[in-house]
């Protein structure tokens, strides 16, 4: 190990620069959080006193429950479709189609190309009625217009689980025990690539509920959500968009730290 | 493997790929077929109508700045940050990447009101940063708040990205640098810097790309006023007084070339390298 080549913990700067830059990571959300439970910050470095008045006046409100109903709907539907049609077709690619695997590779890189907002007014042309089908408005064309926003999410860590087993041998392998290639797949394949799963739900959960470009050009307020009303709520008191704001990221942080932890777990087991 | 497995795959494959055409491909499509048309049929006008408006321009040089100035940033301050991380135990390294990953994704909305707080006419930095006599006023609603704001974005990203590639500086390599006495700045300078060449170069052009393409942010952040090419064409594709559909397709059209440029060139590059 090189690390006998550096330097001792102790009086080690790298601890502070990291250090600070977590704390630097963390600042908006800390000034969002205070500010959410602010009774009066306007002029002063940090707020003259705390108050639950604000939390309590957007739990109460019904346009709020209706848009965190939304988001949630919109985040799961997104994140269970999105599964269901990328991992096969990620799986079939690598294993038995290389040529589909090069197309695929290029297909979720796409998105990084093409702009959300240049993806949503093609998104608008076509699904607005002018071809008979209505999809804009309604919360279908956020859960599958994510899809493609997401597959890479799916992509690209679970390629990095595929090339560090040996698929090929493994396949043969199960020939000629006599296991047919569904069983194959499901059972020694789809669990070697669950980490990489895993990131890519988390990941393809993260995008649903944070997308605005989509779900305000797309749908606004025929099915608003948390992101569209934070938009709403912006032309009044920045308590209240505050404590949506906390409460948008207390589930994506929950979320987060509840599938890493169960990764790392699952990883010291072994 | 027969044909009739391979043809039972490919099934497997049929609906991503029915999604990816319908909701990535065909959209795409319908911007680039209808930026060439007009009332009277095939045309070229919406294109030449942008590259001689200097305002049109403008917003593309606007773009190209701030997403240049800022994935600069990004991957100048991640490349010590991702490096000193690796010294660090594996529990750290997993909560750094975490905040990193939440980070990179806490964008538009929450992320333009968090620095509203921190940095607008009176939040708490503004007013700390004047006190220490630092800044005179900051505006957060302008070019330069675009950039701070974007920074943020752009060095979380850039670790994650970053942070794997670095693990080709194997020990080995560290070592065997320093049996032959190379300073830590000869190590970087000729050897660590080049083997990285590839991913930082395609850390910046995803950077570039992400910062190019960047509008719920921009559009929380600064509304209409500022001029960048997302903010344009979601204007022109929504706006009630600008609206005009076919120049917002020529726009975004523009807009993706300009990405595809690069994209393309890095993929082709990072392809014959590793062949």
């Amino acid at each position: 190990m090189s690390r006998t080549l550096r330097k001792p913990i102790l009086g080690n700067p790298a601890w502070l620069i990291i250090g600070v830059f977590v704390v630097l990571q963390l600042l908006p959300v800390a000034a969002v959080a205070l500010n959410a439970f602010a009774t009066d910050w306007n002029g002063t470095v940090l707020p003259s006193g705390f108050t639950t008045d604000w939390a309590l006046r957007i739990f109460a409100d019904p346009r709020f429950d209706q848009a965190l109903v939304h988001s949630l709907v919109i985040a799961f539907g997104a994140t269970v479709v999105s599964a269901l049609v990328t991992v096969p077709a990620i799986l079939v690619g690598h294993c038995y189609l290389p040529l589909l695997d090069r197309w695929l590779g290029a297909l979720v890189i796409l998105p990084y190309a093409v702009p959300g907002v240049v993806l949503a007014l093609g998104l608008l042309r076509i699904y607005s009625g002018q071809y008979g089908i209505q999809l804009n408005g309604t919360p279908l064309i956020l859960i599958f217009g994510y899809v493609p926003l997401g597959a890479s999410f799916y992509y690209v860590p679970i390629k990095n689980n595929l090339r560090a087993i040996t698929v090929k041998d493994i396949i043969e392998a199960g020939y000629l025990v006599g296991a047919s290639d569904l069983a194959i797949m499901v059972r020694v394949i789809l669990p070697s690539v669950l980490r990489g799963l895993a990131i890519g739900l988390v990941m393809n959960f993260t995008l649903a509920i944070s997308e605005f470009v989509y779900a305000n050009l797309l749908v606004g307020g025929l099915y608003p959500t948390l992101q569209v009303f934070m938009n709403v709520l912006r032309e009044g008191s920045g308590r209240l968009t505050s404590v949506v704001v906390t409460v948008y990221f207390i589930i994506v942080w929950a979320l987060s730290t509840a599938v890493i932890a169960a990764l790392t777990e699952r990883k010291d087991k072994k | 493997m027969n044909s009739k497995t391979r043809a039972l795959a490919f099934l497997f494959a049929v609906p991503l790929l029915l999604i990816l055409f319908l909701f990535e491909v065909a959209p795409l499509l319908a911007v680039a077929w209808n930026s060439l048309q007009s009332d009277d049929g095939m045309t070229l006008s919406h294109y030449v109508e942008i590259l001689s408006s200097g305002f049109h321009r403008n917003a593309f040089q606007t773009s190209f700045l701030i997403s240049a100035v800022t994935s600069i940033i990004g991957v100048g301050l991640a490349l010590p940050i991702a490096n000193l991380l690796r010294t660090m135990p594996g529990n750290l390294q997993q909560v750094v990447l975490t905040y990193s990953n939440i980070g990179s994704n806490f964008t538009g909305f929450p992320l333009a009101f968090a620095f509203i707080i921190m940095f607008g006419l009176s939040g708490s930095f503004t007013l700390l940063l004047a006190k220490a006599g630092l800044i005179d006023q900051f505006n957060i609603y302008s070019t330069g708040g675009l950039v701070l704001v974007y920074a943020y974005l752009q060095v979380q990203l850039a670790v994650l990205l970053l942070f794997p590639s670095l693990g080709a500086l194997t020990p080995e390599i560290e070592e065997s640098a320093a049996l032959v006495g190379a300073s830590r700045l000869a190590f970087w300078w000729r050897v660590g810097l080049p083997i990285l060449a590839p991913s930082l170069i395609g850390s910046f052009i995803l950077l570039f790309a992400n910062a190019m393409g960047t509008y719920a942010t921009a559009f929380a952040l600064v509304g209409g006023n500022a001029n960048l090419v997302t903010l344009r064409i979601g204007e022109l594709a929504a706006g009630d007084v600008f609206s005009d559909p076919q120049l917002a397709d020529a726009l975004a059209t523009l807009l993706v070339l300009v990405l595809t440029v690069p994209v393309v060139v890095e993929q082709t590059l990072l392809r014959r390298r590793y062949a």
